[in-house]
């Protein structure tokens, strides 16, 4: 099986009440040659333009500086010395967590005067030892450095200080919420849903930390992104009657052994996997719907539905949204489109000559084109992990 | 007496054609055969790719085993009263 692990990364913020504009920085960024991750958060000194302009500086200089590889040291003294001086406070700071990631190996993180990050593993604060350093020129700005190896269900979060210091001086937080009032939120999110997704998490604290501020309105910047790494969640369509009738068996074969979600979409493709696997499949009468032929169920696969029709329909609601308070065919596989990383699609592209009729509707796509359609948004707008194969 | 069994396919060229309105029979069928029919979809009888004539003659519906080409709710419905007059 590929050893590679899927990372999915997810961020939240609200501003300071009051301010126009952001004055935390989230940025994260992909480098698919290399197989890694960047996300940073930087946090602006003060609030509103000011901070905002503080904040992307650094993230951005910050992007560029990890991904050529340069020398931590030169990098951030290149980073102070770079951002202009606030006239008020006379000096020129924004605050920093950045997460570096590999898919295969390690992540590094560094961090400086960012709350500490929180690291979960197996549901459990895990706490990770790091080194601190300075640079000459900056004495009093400390950099903390950590490394860890990645397993799946690990997660990291990193956070601004609006939600650790969220609630300040209320009677119920006089110290803010805390970082520890933020973990103990997280294991009890996570013991709830322990799948959840790195945006929701994120939405999950930063609402949280709001929740303790007077009448929720936020004193600071509240920030927050997490990663969340997992195995890829691998999901198998097959559609269509292979051109050749050989290949029937290659393709059964393939849906018993494959190591992930199956859909199979298809009137006549689920008939022949029903034949060659010797396997029953019937109707489910749950999905009836007057526009959608119904779903069915079969051993061993998750979804059998009807094929273009229902292709159609899910192309439409990755383009417009998946319809709500529905149960159709379409919907349980637009969805679980949705939920997976990685995306196998086996097409086979005999022609069913009973849909060429030129008295049926002009909507009847040829099945080569609606899956290359489908494919191409899942890749574009949703960022999925797509192989494709005409057989 | 043995229920009649109504065989409606759901393939796509079926489905478009109108064996989407024959699935009524399923949730408001007419009160006179209501208790003497049994309904089952088919995602694909595959009579489209066997028949042998030029043009599409879907929706199919099979009425215990009897196919009717280009069906529709008063076709299907009307073969079924024939078969509970001859019983």
């Amino acid at each position: 099986m590929d050893s590679s692990l899927f990372i999915d990364i997810g961020s939240y913020q609200v501003q300071k009440n009051g301010e126009d504009c952001f004055g935390d920085t989230v940025y994260a960024k992909k480098i698919p040659e290399e197989q890694r991750i960047i996300g940073i958060l930087s946090d602006g000194l003060g609030s509103g333009v000011k901070a905002n302009i503080l904040s992307s500086m650094t993230t951005r200089m910050a992007m560029k500086f990890m991904e050529d590889n340069t020398d931590l040291q030169v990098a951030s003294e290149t980073m102070m010395d770079a951002l202009p001086i606030c006239q008020i406070r006379k000096i020129s700071y924004a605050t920093f967590s950045i997460v570096d990631t590999e898919l295969e190996g390690k992540t590094r993180i560094f961090e400086m005067d960012n709350p500490r990050y929180i690291f979960i593993r197996n549901n459990h604060l895990f706490d990770i030892k790091g080194r601190e350093f300075s640079s000459p020129k900056w004495k009093d700005r400390k950099i903390f450095v950590s490394q860890v190896n990645n397993l799946p269900e690990d997660r990291i979060i990193v956070m601004s200080d609006g939600v650790t210091q969220a609630g300040i001086g209320n009677r119920k937080y006089p110290l803010g919420w805390g970082r520890d009032g933020c973990i103990n939120f997280v294991l009890k999110t996570l013991e709830q849903d322990p799948h959840i997704s790195s945006f929701t998490l994120s939405k999950k604290i930063v609402n949280e930390a709001l929740d303790k501020e007077n009448g929720r309105k936020a004193g600071d910047d509240i920030s927050c992104m997490c990663l969340y790494f997992r195995n890829p969640r691998k999901l198998l369509i097959v559609t269509g009657p292979p051109f050749d009738e050989e290949k029937d068996k290659e393709i059964a074969e393939l849906v018993s052994t494959y190591d992930g979600r199956i859909a199979i979409c298809g009137g006549t493709t689920a008939n022949i996997i029903e034949r060659e696997l010797c396997v029953k499949c019937e109707i489910d009468k749950t999905s009836f719907d007057s526009k959608i032929p119904m779903a069915s169920t079969m051993e061993g696969v998750d979804l059998v539905t009807e094929g273009i029709l229902t292709l159609t329909d899910v192309y439409r609601m990755l383009k417009e949204g998946i319809d709500k308070n529905s149960n159709t065919a379409s919907v349980r596989l637009a969805k679980m489109l949705l939920e997976s990383d990685k995306i196998d699609f086996v097409v086979g592209t005999k022609i069913n000559v009973a849909h060429q009729d030129p008295s049926l509707p002009m909507e009847l796509e040829i099945r080569r084109n609606i899956v290359k359609k489908i494919f191409r948004l899942l890749q574009s707008k949703y960022l999925k992990e797509i192989s494709v194969r005409y057989v | 007496m043995e229920k009649i069994k109504v065989k409606i396919c759901c393939g796509t060229s079926c489905f478009v054609m109108g064996a989407s309105q024959i699935q009524i029979l399923e949730i408001d069928p007419p009160a006179d055969i209501k208790d003497k029919i049994e309904i089952e979809e088919s995602r694909c009888m595959e009579h489209c790719h066997t028949n042998v004539s030029k043009y599409n003659r879907g929706p199919f519906v099979e009425v215990n085993g009897e196919v009717i080409e280009e069906a529709n709710f008063e076709k299907v419905v009307n073969k079924i009263r024939e078969i509970l007059n001859k019983d």
